[in-house]
């Protein structure tokens, strides 16, 4: 029985240490998907000049999970309620937050890229797609670090915490 | 009498384990929480240590003062 105990407190801290392994290496994954996204937001915009909602729909419709999330509701809230677009967005944003493995700064960057979006002419709406592109690149240059430095520390040290607990409880 | 082993294991395991978290936490760059980590573990092997020792006192006092 105490073996039984002892057993289950370890492989529940490896998963911890799993979990916030998986944490880190979702973070520049995610990212690099939103500049993807971003991307084909540019192009639906300068090439096809296709309205927000259209150009969000094809967008969602393009991306993997987490990302077209983020697009589904917009399209979503944007037919629903008619609220000004950066109470849309921000109220969007916050869901898709939840849900991905972003940190705060890419947070604060997609509020920043929000306020911008659909109020100027479009070179002035490219200049701004690639401002939010540039801080996205740094914030995934700084992921793909901590990525690399600590992903495999929280492994092993979810093993070793839970091999800890058992031996001072035993 | 024979000497329950028991608590030297427990006591070399705790180091064994703590010293490879100073070495994981110390090569990630993290070396502050890498030297709280082996005071966490320092102090905890000393209450071990110090409620093996106060069963001793008790043990001769016990035996030498004719007290409970």
């Amino acid at each position: 029985m105490k073996w039984f105990g002892a057993i289950l407190i370890i492989i529940a801290t490896t998963l911890i240490g799993f979990e916030w392994s998986h944490r880190l290496s979702g973070r520049p994954k995610h990212i690099r998907q939103l500049k993807h996204a971003l991307q084909i937001l540019e192009g639906e915009m300068l090439y096809s000049q296709l309205p927000l909602q259209e150009a969000f729909n094809v967008i969602s419709k393009r991306m993997p999970y987490p990302v077209n999330y983020l697009f589904e509701t917009l399209v979503k809230q944007m037919n629903e309620s008619d609220a000004h677009f950066p109470e849309v967005w921000r109220k969007s944003v916050r869901l898709f937050l939840s849900r991905s493995h972003l940190g705060n700064n890419e947070a604060e960057i997609l509020y920043q890229f929000g306020r911008s979006i659909g109020q100027h002419d479009l070179t002035q709406q490219q200049k701004h797609i690639y401002l939010t592109m540039t801080h996205l690149d740094r914030e995934l240059e700084e992921a793909r670090d901590q990525h690399i430095k600590f992903s495999q520390m929280a492994k092993s040290l979810g093993f070793l915490l839970g091999v800890f607990i058992v031996l001072i409880l035993i | 009498m024979i000497l329950d082993a028991t608590i030297l294991f427990q006591i070399a395991g705790i180091g064994i384990i703590v010293a490879m978290i100073h070495t994981i936490l110390k090569q990630m760059g993290k070396e502050e929480i890498a030297h709280f980590a082996t005071l966490v573990g320092f102090i905890i092997v000393l209450a071990i240590v110090i409620n093996g020792l106060s069963d001793l006192f008790q043990k001769i006092k016990s035996l030498f003062l004719f007290q409970g």
